[in-house]
Parts: C-alpha cells; sequence; structure tokens
C-alpha cells in the first residue's frame, strides 16, 4: 500500500497558481521582445534526453538528473539544462545552416532534489547562447544582454561577478609544485572554502614567496575593481588580455558599475574554459544565475566551434520582482437562464472594452457572495429589474 | 551602510564571538540579555543576531535570511551547504574523532557506527576504504558501544573526558573543527564592502 497521500506532489514539484502565472507569463513576454529584438531566435528542445549525450555531458550533478527507462532499455533523463540540449541540436544541425548561432530559450528543467524542499526540482530558465564565435565581442554581447535584460525586468540593484578559468589557472599552476596542489585548490574554490584554501596553502610546504603570493592573492581576488589589480600575480597571458579586451568592451557600454571582478570563481565542470560569470541580485538568497564560454562542451558534441552564453532562473526573478497589482478589470455577468442571449451580447460588449469577463448562470450557482467577492465588477441579468 | 543580519549559535559560541566582534571594535552593548529571545537588533551598527540552534546556522545562511554566521566546521561538513567559509574564528577549537571500547576491532562483515554527523562518518569510512553501516544517533553518543549498539562512534572530541569516563578510547582522529565565518553568496556579493570590512577587523582579532 502506498503512503502517499492523494494532496501530495514529488518532492520539489510544485503547482503554478494564477498570480504566479501571470507573473512567469510577464517576465516570458518582456525577456522574449527583448531578445528578439536583439535577434536572437527562441527554440525548444525536448523534455526527455538521452542519459548517454545529454545527461553525461550535462554540468549537472549525476545524483540530480531525473532518469527514466524507455521501452527498448535506454536511459533517459528530463533536461537538466538548457545549454546541453541547445549544443547537441546545433552541432547536429543548425551550425550546418548558420554560423554564428545566436539562439534563445524559456523552457522548463529539472533538478531532483536530494533530501528538503524549500527550492523546485522543476523550474523556468531563460537564457541565450552564442555559437560559433570565439570572439571576445561574443563575450561581451552576453554579458552586456545579460545587464540589459536584468534592468529591462526593472531590477536595480543587481551584480555580475566575472572571473576567467584561464587566469585562474595560470595563477594556480605558477604558485603550486604540482598539478594535484592545483586540482586541490581549484576544488576548495569550486565550494568556496576560503578557509580551507589558506589551510592546504600552508600545508603544502611550498616556497615562502609562493605561499604567500598564493595567500595573498586569495585575501584579495574577490575584490579587484579592475583588471590592473591582478597583473602583480599573473605573467601576461592571453587569458589576462583577453579580460582586459572584454573589460573595456563593457566600459564602451558604460556597463562598468554591474560588473565585479572574481578570479576565484571556478566551475566543476572542466568545459567551462574562458571566462565565466554569476549573476546576483539583492532580494533572493541564490544567484539569478549564470554563465561563461563553454567551448569545451561543443567538443564534447563532436564540434570546434566557441561558445558562450547565460541562462538565468525564472522562479528566482520573481522572488526579486516587486509584485504588483494586476491591471485587468473583472467583470461578472451573472444571468437567469433565459436571458442568456442578452447576457452573451452583454459580455461582447463588455470584452470589447478590454475587460475579462466571466459569463455565469444564477443556476449554476452555489454561493453567490463567495463568488462575486473575486470581481472588480458584478452585473446582473435578470428578468424583474433588468441589467444593474 | 547597509544592514547586516548575522547567524549565532546560542549559548558559549555566541558569547566568545560577541566579544569577538567587541574587541574588533564593534559598537555593541557590554550586557546582551539573551534569555529566551531569538532576534537582537543592534540599531547603532545596523546589525541583527538572529539566536540558532548551531546545526541551523549554515541553513539561514544559505537561504539568505540571514547575511552571514558563525557556524562549527562539523556542521559545515556534516550539511554541505552552499554557503562561502570566510574566516577561521579559532574559537570552541575541538576535533572529531573515532572512539569504542579498549582493544577492539570492528565487526568484520557489518561493521556499525554510531553518530550525530552519519555524513561525516560515511564519507570518512568511504575514504579509508571500509563499508560501514551508520546508526544516527542525537546525543549520548558513547552509550552505544558499551551497550553494543555500534563498534565505533564518530563524535566530537574536545578534552577527551567524556570518552574516559565511559570507558572508551579515541582510535582515528578524523578532522580538526572551529567556529567558522561563513557567508550567503548573494549577500558576500551585494554587501560585499560591509562584509569585507567585518572579516578584516575580525581577521586582526584571531591574529
Amino acid at each position: 500500500m502506498s503512503s502517499i497521500k492523494m494532496f501530495e506532489k514529488p518532492l520539489g514539484m510544485r503547482d503554478t497558481f494564477p498570480i504566479t502565472y501571470e507573473k512567469t507569463e510577464k517576465v516570458r513576454q518582456i525577456g522574449r521582445e527583448f531578445l528578439r529584438a536583439r535577434g536572437f531566435d527562441f527554440i525548444q528542445t525536448p523534455s526527455l534526453e538521452y542519459f548517454d549525450t545529454v545527461g553525461k555531458a550535462s554540468a549537472i550533478y549525476d545524483a540530480s538528473l531525473f532518469k527514466l527507462v524507455d521501452s527498448q532499455g535506454n536511459t533517459l533523463v528530463l533536461r537538466p539544462d538548457m545549454t546541453t540540449p541547445i549544443a547537441r541540436v546545433a552541432t547536429s544541425k543548425l551550425l550546418k545552416e548558420k554560423i554564428p548561432l545566436r539562439l534563445s530559450y524559456f523552457a522548463n528543467v529539472f533538478r531532483a532534489q536530494q533530501s528538503e524542499g524549500g527550492r523546485p526540482a522543476e523550474f523556468g530558465q531563460m537564457g541565450i547562447e552564442i555559437i560559433g564565435d570565439e570572439s571576445v565581442f561574443a563575450d561581451a554581447e552576453v554579458i552586456i544582454t545579460v545587464i540589459h535584460l536584468i534592468q529591462a525586468f526593472g531590477i536595480d540593484s543587481f551584480k555580475i561577478t566575472i572571473g576567467h578559468a584561464g587566469v585562474l589557472n595560470c595563477i594556480l599552476k605558477d604558485y603550486t609544485e604540482s598539478s594535484e596542489q592545483a586540482d586541490t585548490l581549484r576544488t576548495l574554490l569550486v565550494e568556496r572554502n576560503y578557509v580551507g584554501f589558506e589551510e592546504a596553502v600552508e600545508s603544502f610546504d611550498l616556497p615562502i614567496t609562493k605561499s604567500n603570493a598564493l595567500l595573498q592573492f586569495i585575501s584579495e581576488a574577490t575584490n579587484f575593481v579592475s583588471i590592473g589589480e591582478i597583473e602583480k600575480y599573473v605573467r601576461k597571458n592571453d587569458s589576462l588580455k583577453y579580460m582586459q579586451q572584454l573589460m573595456e568592451l563593457i566600459e564602451v557600454g558604460g556597463l562598468t558599475q554591474y560588473v565585479a571582478l572574481d578570479f576565484t570563481l571556478s566551475s566543476h565542470m572542466n568545459y567551462y574554459t574562458g571566462m565565466l560569470f554569476e549573476v546576483f541580485a539583492q532580494g533572493s538568497g541564490f544567484a539569478l544565475g549564470n554563465g561563461g564560454r563553454y567551448d569545451g562542451l561543443l567538443q564534447h558534441f563532436g564540434t570546434n566551434v566557441g561558445a558562450t552564453g547565460f541562462g538565468i532562473r525564472v522562479d528566482r526573478i520573481l522572488e526579486v520582482l516587486p509584485s504588483e497589482p494586476s491591471p485587468d478589470q473583472t467583470v461578472a455577468i451573472i444571468f437567469e437562464e433565459v436571458l442568456f442571449a442578452k447576457a452573451l451580447e452583454m459580455a461582447g460588449a463588455y470584452r470589447a472594452e478590454g475587460k475579462r469577463v466571466t459569463l455565469q448562470s444564477l443556476k449554476g450557482l452555489a454561493d453567490e457572495k463567495a463568488f462575486t467577492k473575486h470581481f472588480d465588477k458584478v452585473v446582473y441579468v435578470s428578468q424583474e429589474d433588468g441589467a444593474e | 551602510m547597509s544592514h547586516l543580519t548575522i547567524a549565532m549559535p546560542k549559548g558559549r559560541i555566541f558569547e566568545e564571538a560577541y566579544q569577538m566582534l567587541i574587541d574588533a571594535g564593534f559598537n555593541l552593548p557590554e550586557e546582551v540579555e539573551m534569555s529566551r529571545k531569538l532576534l537582537i537588533e543592534i540599531p547603532e551598527e545596523q546589525i541583527r543576531f538572529i539566536l540558532a540552534k548551531p546545526m541551523d546556522v549554515p541553513v539561514y545562511v544559505e537561504h539568505g535570511v540571514a547575511d552571514i554566521g558563525i557556524a562549527g566546521k562539523d556542521t559545515l561538513l556534516e550539511l554541505r551547504r552552499n554557503v562561502h567559509e570566510l574566516l577561521d574564528l579559532k574559537i570552541s577549537q575541538c576535533y572529531i574523532a573515532s572512539a569504542g571500547l579498549p582493544n577492539t576491532t570492528m565487526n568484520e562483515i557489518a561493521p556499525r557506527i554510531a553518530t550525530k554527523y552519519p555524513n561525516i562518518a560515511m564519507n570518512y569510512y568511504k575514504e579509508i576504504g571500509e563499508q560501514v553501516e551508520i546508526i544516527e544517533l542525537n546525543g549520548s553518543i558513547e552509550l552505544a558501544p558499551m551497550i553494543g549498539l555500534a563498534d565505533r562512534i564518530v563524535d566530537i572530541v574536545s578534552t577527551g573526558r567524556t570518552l574516559k569516563e565511559n570507558g572508551l578510547v579515541e582510535y582515528e582522529h578524523i578532522t580538526d573543527v572551529s567556529s567558522r565565518l561563513i557567508a550567503n553568496p548573494v549577500s558576500y556579493r551585494m554587501k560585499s564592502a560591509r562584509i569585507q570590512e567585518l572579516v578584516s577587523r575580525m581577521k586582526n582579532i584571531v591574529g
């Protein structure tokens, strides 16, 4: 016998009630118009993918994947992100038609909950991917787009923190004695464990100049205001030059105030090859979204082109957005059976004025008082007094 | 100056950490009446303290209802919450160890471990290549080997007196523990100046 009660939903699954639905729809509309105007084409991919293709390539941890088995015995996954399916469809088909591609999406993705609630297992994600452009302009476009998009939603208090996998790797490599040490430090940065980083550096028994440099780097690295400040830690290399160019382009866009540098930013996925960033906004305890250059993912699908993009979580945008009352005017027309024709005509007239009209027969109405209080205006169509 | 919410564990750690904040130059009242209060407002410094169970501090911080918090490394290792670990405050220092009755070996077929820290215990034995069965208890862990519930316990040790008084000996030192200053990832960005300033002032006190 199942111990599940009739009202229960699987862990992390949520119903979307009308108020949230309308808010989500507004976010979708704003985002869609905004991104289309910038030349991005919307696409959709299937909810189910093979585990061996999209599931394995995805940056989402295995334990968070919803897995199913199809009738042939193949393992399937509910898509845990949109970047990986888009990489699949781009490499297998779209890139043959146009390079570079500018794609965007608004879709639900699925990530299984381990234990507790407090966060959804299915949520909307909106984002863009620029595929087939390896220039710094593509990365600048991604960052400028995400800033303008968040502004378009009416959010003022937010920050983008940008790092670069290449710069970090160079520092970790130069100041450690082995690749194991560098990997240990990188893992600690992914976990955001700065205390552990300092402890690890001290335990490595590095030459004093190296360990001092690493310790000083970690104490300053999340607070760089300009790219010049990192130069003393890292020898001249392409990644650093790239970041300089990127920051210059963001400055040309007049958006420097929304951007902070964080060279400790690191991802557990090694396909983030270049710059990467996170988006934070006041009002949510969790990051709004993230993005970056992921050339390595396309290689996984067998194509050697660059790709960059971002994804932001719709559920977190809803948390951050101020709630506004609905602008709609609602009208209930309650009619007696014989006057149906008149009620229909009246409803048509109100709808033509742009009102939301509910047509309800008096006969089918169980609790008139409870029903009518949900409307701005109530109109009765009855024989005794005519239309009120 | 942005408002800062700090989640603190109740009890001795609160007092020690509170004193550290005073030493770091924060304008806090010397005596704080905290009998049953769960929220303490310090308007002069734009600080609000949330008093929580130690195990709950990382939860408050992860969800962003507290910007920063003070949490034991044991709770961080056990809960694996998505928070930034900023500073080792070096207070309430102790360690996690395995212990059991003297001169015993673990059951070879299904060794049983009693603990308040199922994740830490599981990870430790996994790493040393032992498959064990975890029995989760909430307190008086030392009882478990004495009454035959488990071969070993995994628990916090500060002086070792509790173990001794219950006739147990320490077997393996698993990890060191102390109180850490942690931050919510969004607050760390959005209130960056305020949090950085607090960290560097606290760092001077830790020495």
